[in-house]
């Protein structure tokens, strides 16, 4: 072929290569070359381009286009058609048995999809801040004499700013002070505002909390000012409009509203309703920016990317002793960074953590990942199981294919092919059933989860259909290999590999039912613990106690709310205190003259009312109680408790001198009495030395009005009436203590709610595959059971020889798994200061439970072949 | 996709035949052993004095094709065609008939056109 001197524009023929009909395309290309070679002569190179071009995109029509499918099938298409076809024969041949491989698939899948959504909400806490990864906030490790060791989320106000100064790292820091539930006016408008807290101008610096209304840089600038988020502003105005630059009164002070918030994202730690500018706080007479020793705000700090938080926090001692002059400082206090993200999942063990909404033990997460793939192996198990032990019904078809000439590749890839259709079919059950049954999880475990934000991201969508996807694979595997593995010859002659026992399969049986055994003895013991916590003797009574916040007035006016509160018949008791019960109380210095000396100790302090141990029903083990009647019960008389009094070691604790550390060492009141240790901290923390004083003139926080049982409606309202007579200035706002309680173990009863619902699941699809495996190697012993009953074998005898093989791998499972569980939960146990201990009768009882429903649930192919007529089991074939 | 399968719409029809479908038809007759895309495209450029895109006749001969009434063999390779053969077009019987069909029903059109019709408007 000689070749042409110019040829036409290679764009062109691209496309036209591109699109064309393959049948079509030597012919047409080969007349568009005629013709430009023609044209070209004719009226040259430009005009017969330009032509050519013309013509391409004339070409450019349906019937020319070569099809989007192929015109010819190179592709394996109908191969595949063929699998589906086979496969879809065999789901709908065998109902019973691709009901449930596609159940338990998709029930391991929905309970996966749970999983990772419980999972995911939780670990998009605080993600929406942009600068997220470079926040940290500022812990303390305290080490008190005469108290335990414990880390704290607090810190001093003068932290934050020295920090700024002394480390190049720290780009800003903002100091968070919690004020809690506050009073907020307008007018004649009143409202409790939950989370009112006073922040740095740093706020926006650090945080993407958005601001609706007002100048994000200035508006926490100035003394006086406030935030209010959006629907807090609706509680006063009209209009957010309205209220920008309006005032708000507040501690008898008013407040311009400088910026209107949006409302906190609920997966925020830091929730707030209202937030005061810190420099109302630190301009004028109580500046508190260089305020040390106490630690009252929470500081977070915003680090440069580069900075090396190991090297910081090896800088903190020279910086404490820098700032306070104190020999013990670096004794009482290590401070420590922790990150953003940890805030949420990993301050379980840090305590005075006021500003941490819905915290919760991040290590949950990783047993609930753990169980996620227990279901799914214990699915997984069912299909392989069910495949295996049902793999002759298909060896004709493999002996035929293999006549033809599939290659072992191919029929491996036609069941893994088959495999992941029946995962992907059961990906469409599991997302059904989680339609159904999320709003229903969301009962038991109290959560919120919704299943819609799953298809909203592409990349969560992708990751759901790539882990069926290998769901169908892994799961697919080994019966594929099983079913390949055969030699021709003997798959032809319908050839058996000793189907009734196979090694493998009793091992899966054993690691399903293992894992079974795991998750019921699991299940056992956590309830039994959070029962425990929840039951057991905490040195206080807990029970219809009802809360009321107070403010002055209600401080003023307490004998007299008291008095009416007493008259009423359902009232059995009435008391104030300083702090609320469940969560550790305020740490200050204690002093204690003993005959060595003065002994300084930091216990846990509590301001209470006099007939605070009555109405709480707390013992006291030696002295007395408070008594009105004693003047100098007032500020001068304490009560410990028993860890508070064996720290001291005294030859006699009742009289001896003692006050808080600020009081004269001349002028110290007296120990009158020794209670019981009770936990007034959560049951994840031991009892911390504790010292009660009666101070009225601190003020109470909150009342505490014991109801009769039963009468808990008509309690309330009396308790209302009062208090609307009484304290005009203050709404009534109550809660129960019990409540308080619920939400202190709220992270430990959704991980057993959830564990229960799984350990449900798990129990649930172990039993239907080995209801399936049961019909399967019982049918195949149909003639052995004929001519076992034609010699004279009992039902009972059947019966027994049926269930044994079962029984005996359900046992094993059982021993196997009992020493790691066993580990497991102690510990698990460890991570609670008072806990039960591992009863082995617990795990005898989840032994006996997995046996029992794993026999009853083989029990009825036993009982039916047991029962047949023999003479059917002979014909049988 | 496009125009694949059977056709039973056009047989329904029977010998459907669009006015651009018989000009290339009675022109591959016309050109007997010798018509492929160039040719027939320039046999009707040159006669009817009309433009015809490569798109439209290929699309038109890919749709007799498909109905039957023309088949197609592959010729020589030759050097302007940058060695792309040749695609050659016959009529077949069916296609025959469709032509047949084609010409009778005009004539009978024709035949029932009263003269004074015809005379009337040459007329205007």
């Amino acid at each position: 072929m000689k070749k042409i001197s110019s040829n036409p524009p290679l764009l062109p023929i691209r496309l036209f290569r591109w699109f064309c009909h393959p049948k079509l395309k030597e012919s047409i290309e080969g007349d568009l070359m005629e013709l430009y070679e023609e044209r070209k002569v004719k009226s040259g190179k430009l005009k017969a381009d330009v032509k050519f071009i013309v013509d391409v995109l004339f070409l450019f029509r349906p019937s020319i286009i070569k099809p989007t499918e192929g015109y010819q099938q190179l592709n394996t298409y109908g191969m595949f058609k063929n699998y589906f076809k086979i496969s879809t024969r065999n789901i709908f041949k065998h109902k019973m048995i691709s009901f449930i491989n596609v159940f338990s698939l998709a029930v391991g899948l929905a309970a996966c999809v749970v999983i990772y959504l419980f999972v995911s909400d939780e670990q998009s806490f605080d993600s929406f801040h942009s600068k997220n990864k470079n926040i940290y906030r500022l812990d303390e490790v305290q080490k008190f004499t005469g108290t335990n060791e414990q880390k704290v989320a607090l810190s001093m106000p003068g932290m934050g700013p020295a920090l700024k100064r002394d480390f190049p790292e720290v780009q800003s820091y903002v100091r968070f002070w919690q004020r809690g539930k506050q009073l907020i006016t307008k007018d004649d408008t009143k409202h409790l505002i939950d989370n009112v807290m006073a922040v740095d101008s740093t706020f926006f610096d650090v945080f993407d909390f958005s601001l609706v209304h007002g100048d994000i840089n200035t508006c926490l600038d100035r003394p006086q000012t406030i935030l209010l988020t959006e629907s807090t502003v609706l509680k006063f105005f009209k209009t957010a409009s309205e209220a920008l630059n309006n005032t708000v009164s507040w501690d008898g002070k008013d407040f311009q509203i400088t910026g209107i918030l949006k409302d906190v994202p609920e997966n925020s730690h830091i929730q707030f309703e209202a937030l005061l500018s810190m420099v109302t706080h630190t301009s004028g007479q109580n500046n508190v920016n260089d305020s040390w020793g106490a630690n009252w705000m929470t500081t977070y700090l915003l680090l440069e990317p580069t900075a090396d938080i190991k090297s910081m926090e090896e800088k903190f001692p020279a910086f404490m002793s820098r700032h306070m002059d104190d020999p013990q400082v670096n004794i009482n206090y290590k401070l420590y960074l922790q990150r953003l993200d940890e805030v949420h999942l990993a301050s379980n063990d840090i305590e005075h953590d006021y500003i941490n909404y819905r915290k919760f033990n991040g290590s949950y997460l990783t047993i609930f990942y753990v169980i996620a793939a227990f279901i799914l192996l214990i699915a997984a198990v069912n299909f392989m199981n069910l495949t295996t032990a049902r793999a002759s019904h298909r060896w004709k078809e493999i002996g035929v294919r293999k006549t033809i000439g599939a290659k072992k590749f191919q029929l491996f890839g036609q069941f893994i092919f088959e495999s992941v259709m029946l995962a992907g079919f059961a990906l469409v059950v599991a997302l059904l059933l989680d339609v159904l049954f999320i709003p229903l999880i969301n009962d038991l475990i109290g959560r919120n989860l919704a299943i819609l934000p799953l298809f909203q991201n592409v990349w969560q969508i992708a990751a759901v259909l790539i882990g069926t996807l290998s769901l169908g694979i892994v799961t697919g595997i080994y019966p594929s290999f099983y079913m390949t593995s055969l030699n021709l010859s003997r798959v032809l002659k319908g050839g058996n590999k000793g189907e009734g026992k196979s090694v493998l399969r009793s091992t899966l049986v054993v690691i399903q039912f293992g894992l079974a055994i795991a998750m019921i003895v699991s299940t056992l013991l956590v309830v039994q613990q959070l029962s425990f916590m929840k039951e057991s003797d905490i040195g206080f009574d807990k029970d219809q106690m009802m809360l009321v916040n107070m403010n002055n007035e209600a401080n003023e006016k307490f004998e007299t709310i008291k008095k009416e509160l007493q008259n009423q018949s359902m009232i059995k008791g009435v008391t104030a205190s300083g702090q609320r019960l469940g969560n550790n109380f305020h740490q200050w210095g204690f002093k204690v003259k003993a005959d060595t000396g003065v002994l300084a100790i930091t216990p846990s302090n509590v301001n209470v009312d006099y007939d605070y141990l009555n109405v709480y029903g707390i013992e006291v083990k030696e002295g007395r109680g408070f008594s009105k009647d004693n003047l100098t019960d007032n500020g001068f008389a304490f009560i410990i408790n028993e860890s508070f009094a064996k720290e001291l070691r005294l030859k006699e604790t009742i009289g001896t001198r003692a006050g808080h550390d600020w009081y004269h060492s001349d002028s110290l009141g007296t120990i009158i009495g020794v209670v019981k240790d009770f936990n007034f901290n959560s049951l994840h923390y031991k009892v911390n030395t504790l010292a009660l004083v009666v101070h009225p003139d601190w003020g109470y926080s909150e009342l505490s009005v014991k109801i009769e049982k039963g009468r808990t409606e008509e309690g309330i309202a009396a308790v209302k009436k009062v208090w609307d007579e009484l304290v005009p200035s203050y709404p009534f706002d109550y809660t129960f203590l019990d409540a308080h309680f619920e939400e202190v173990y709220r992270s430990d009863q959704q991980m057993s709610a959830v564990v229960a619902i799984m350990t449900g699941l798990a129990i649930l699809i172990s039993c239907i595959g080995l209801f399936g495996l049961a019909a399967i190697t019982i049918e195949k012993k149909t003639k052995e059971i004929g001519v076992r009953k034609v010699l004279g074998a009992t039902e009972s005898q059947i019966i027994f020889l049926l269930s044994r093989n079962f029984a005996i791998l359900i046992i094993i499972a059982f021993v196997m798994v009992s020493p790691i569980t066993y580990y497991a939960l102690h510990r698990w146990l460890e991570s609670f200061a008072y806990r039960i201990d591992i009863n082995l009768l617990v795990f005898a009882g989840g032994g006996i439970v997995a046996f029992v429903i794993g026999i009853l649930t083989i029990s009825y192919h036993t009982f039916r072949s047991a029962r047949a007529n023999p003479v059917k089991a002979l014909r049988y074939e | 996709m496009w125009l694949r399968g059977n056709y039973n719409y056009f047989v329904m029809k029977k010998y459907q035949l669009g006015e651009f479908e018989e000009v290339v038809m009675l022109t591959v007759g016309v050109l007997y052993k010798e018509a492929y895309g160039v040719s027939i495209k320039k046999e009707i450029e040159t006669r009817l004095s009309r433009g015809v895109s490569v798109g439209a006749l290929q699309t038109a001969l890919k749709r007799l094709e498909e109905k039957g009434y023309l088949k197609s063999f592959d010729g020589e390779a030759t050097e302007e065609r940058a060695g792309r053969p040749k695609k050659y077009f016959q009529i077949t019987a069916l296609g025959k008939k469709a032509m047949e069909y084609s010409k009778s029903t005009r004539d009978e059109l024709w035949s029932a056109i009263p003269k004074v019709a015809l005379d009337l408007k040459f007329g205007v």
